[in-house]
């Protein structure tokens, strides 16, 4: 008779993250430990053969041979992917809800693949007409260009008409943003209506972020339904035909500000930022030409509360030269 | 609705305390000899030394305990002509107001070699003292693991002929806690090589010092190379303390040594004598356990990236079949959704709908 197994608990060694070390230096009670998530960022699903002529022990056989990375100590590079529970709605699931860019209206990007967002007075003066995919990173307001986002279930094997079952909706959005470079703003009240320069505009306040890591990463939260209209229902007609295919759940919407660092300031264009070297093409207004301006590369990143699910979005951060 | 995130009750969050401890072996050529005084550092104020694991001018160095002597000002040896008087009634009297404290009348008391401070008798009033740093001694010495092996042949060259041994004998049920500096034991001398203490030829222990278990410092009186001693090695004749020319032509006795060798001297002819010295250091570890539980309900999905194809999950080929994943990570959150720790499993584990685990993630501190 063999011996019965007893590794049913695994003990593992944490380290601290560099956020977790500065709440605890605080002593201010930051640090408190309450939830945990599993993670899988080392995993790639690709792999996982599931018609294995050999069978299902061999399905995962290359899955289980990944190997595992230690542990990062930067709390914005671990758990970028977490598993998930989901109560299956009437029997097992196929799908899961996914995030996409809707591009289309006063979302599209710049022909350069890209969000730009000029980010001082002088550069906007020098643009004028603000073509599609920049954002008016001065006076966010002036501009109903924006940044969205769709969530719902990207298959056409679903019809759009489709409810999307509630358990796979996602009502909460984290954003991540260097702080050093943006802020975020609620989008324009008819995101999708002509996108003419709103001058006339009163100037919001900035969302304020949740909290700040020591990375200068910030980390704000917006929840459906919530004032801003940064999240809203998704309706089965809204977005352009490469957007969600199937049931929609919510979009979330936002506009791009420059910080008071990068308006004020070419300290950051100059330190992390590169020069120019071609034109950049402003299309109904005036183009920069090259060598005349700076531009700073950042990502923003998405994730879904409940879901998980993140979208990283590019954006650059741009300023007309004057040294 | 779908989480990523489980909640941690009062259930699942425990603190436990755990002493480790370490073995310290110092052999006494890492002391003296084996890297040429390089390792050894002396200050321009000279009161005391400092003892390397390395030479230490390289950034590999380690520094592991300074050395340094004295003696109270009613000792026989304390006078205006002794080498550094001063200095030496002041590390005394530093050393015993930090580790002996204060009498009644706010006078600082003397080392006493049974810690029995009614009695006027039993003081030491010359001693050596040995500050293990913090590096070796951690939160603090094990108690009852001191040994301290002394070469006290009367040789000067050849020291270790005959050795004694000082050890905290019994210290785990006899250690003492009137000191101000925490615990401590009483070291008793024991002859190891040869039959050098005075009137003792078996395993008879003297007391010839103290030691702090939390403050790591070893109080060793002078007597263990004189009065200790029989008269071959030092009690009523001469143990050649010092290279130096001394009385009989044989070298300096330890009392002429104290009271005629500036502290620096006294610290290079102590440490020719040491022949070993082991100890095992206490780490007091504090950890919270996270009962990090997946039931078999949870956590079966994913949200990497790689789960979906065009919504798609790669793992199913139709409803019916069971989810899977795999874990990796396990991270710790704070209520606003903040990272603060990371704990890592060596390899990916599968999580579906057959399986539950607990996974216990402990912190440290």
């Amino acid at each position: 008779m063999g011996f019965l197994f007893n590794d049913g608990d695994i003990i593992l060694d944490a380290v601290l993250t560099d956020s977790g070390r500065s709440r605890l230096a605080k002593g201010d009670g930051t640090f408190k430990i309450s939830k945990f998530a599993l993670g899988d960022d080392e995993i790639n699903y690709g792999l996982y053969d599931k018609n294995h002529t050999s069978g299902s022990a061999y399905y995962d056989l290359t899955v289980l041979q990944t190997p595992v990375l230690e542990a990062f100590t930067n709390n914005n590079s671990s758990l970028k992917s977490k598993l998930m529970t989901v109560q299956a709605p009437g029997g097992g699931l196929l799908y899961l809800p996914v995030f996409k860019l809707n591009t289309d209206g006063n979302s599209v990007k710049h022909s350069d693949g890209i969000f730009v967002v000029p980010s001082d007075k002088t550069t906007i003066d020098k643009l004028g007409s603000l073509a599609d995919g920049v954002l008016n990173g001065y006076k966010p307001n002036d501009s109903k260009s924006h940044i969205s986002v769709h969530q719902g279930l990207d298959t056409n094997q679903l019809s759009k008409e489709d409810v999307l079952a509630r358990e796979l909706i996602e009502t909460q959005y984290i954003v991540e943003l260097d702080h050093r470079l943006g802020r975020i703003y609620a989008p324009p009240q008819s995101p999708q209506a002509s996108n003419t320069r709103l001058t006339t505009d009163t100037q919001i306040a900035a969302a304020t972020p949740s909290f700040v890591d020591k990375d200068n990463i910030a980390s704000y939260y917006f929840t459906l339904k919530e004032g801003g209209g940064y999240v809203t229902n998704l309706g089965a007609t809204e977005g352009d035909a490469n957007t969600i295919q199937g049931p929609r759940g919510t979009q979330f919407n936002f506009r791009l500000g420059g910080s008071l660092d990068i308006k004020t300031s070419n300290y950051l264009f100059s330190e992390i930022g590169s020069l120019g070297t071609s034109a950049f093409t402003n299309t109904g207004g005036t183009n920069l030409d090259a060598s005349t301006w700076r531009y700073i590369d950042s990502t923003i990143r998405v994730t879904g509360v409940s879901t998980g699910f993140r979208l990283d979005i590019p954006v650059r951060f741009i300023k007309l030269i004057i040294f | 609705m779908a989480t990523t995130f489980k909640t941690l009750t009062a259930k699942d969050v425990a603190s436990t305390r755990n002493l480790l401890h370490e073995a310290i072996p110092l052999t006494g050529a890492i002391v003296s000899g084996t890297y040429s005084e390089n390792n050894i550092k002396n200050y321009a104020h000279g009161m005391f030394q400092s003892v390397f694991d390395y030479p230490f001018l390289s950034s590999s160095a380690n520094h592991i305990f300074d050395l340094t002597c004295g003696f109270s000002s009613n000792s026989d040896l304390s006078a205006s002509t002794s080498n550094q008087n001063a200095k030496k009634c002041n590390i005394y009297t530093q050393m015993s107001q930090i580790l002996v404290g204060y009498d009644e009348n706010s006078l600082v008391r003397k080392f006493d070699e049974d810690g029995n401070f009614v009695s006027t008798a039993t003081k030491i009033n010359e001693a050596y003292m040995l500050n293990f740093t913090r590096l070796l001694t951690k939160d603090e010495i094990k108690k009852q693991s001191f040994t301290l092996e002394l070469g006290v042949s009367a040789s000067y060259t050849n020291p270790f002929g005959k050795t004694v041994t000082l050890r905290d004998t019994n210290a785990n049920s006899a250690f003492k806690v009137n000191s101000p500096a925490g615990e401590y034991g009483i070291l008793y001398a024991s002859n190891s090589v040869g039959q050098a203490l005075n009137g003792y030829t078996g395993s008879t222990e003297q007391p010839a010092g103290l030691i702090y278990y939390q403050a790591g410092i070893a109080i060793v009186t002078a007597s263990v190379f004189s009065g200790l001693l029989s008269s071959s090695e030092g009690g009523a004749g001469i143990m050649s303390m010092s290279a130096g020319g001394g009385v009989n032509g044989a070298g300096s006795g330890v009392d002429e040594v104290l009271s005629g060798s500036t502290i620096q001297t006294n610290c290079n002819d102590f440490r020719n004598r040491i022949y070993n010295i082991s100890f095992n250091n206490t780490t007091e570890l504090n950890s919270t356990v996270y009962f990090c539980r997946a039931h078999h309900t949870e956590f079966n999905y994913s949200s990497s990236p790689s789960y979906i194809n065009g919504s798609r999950m790669v793992v199913k080929n139709n409803p019916d079949d069971i989810p899977v994943a795999y874990v990796t990570t396990v991270g710790l959150y704070s209520p606003d959704n903040e990272l603060l720790a990371v704990a890592k499993l060596s390899e990916p584990l599968k999580k579906d709908p057959t399986t539950e685990f607990t996974i216990r993630v402990r912190l440290d501190y």
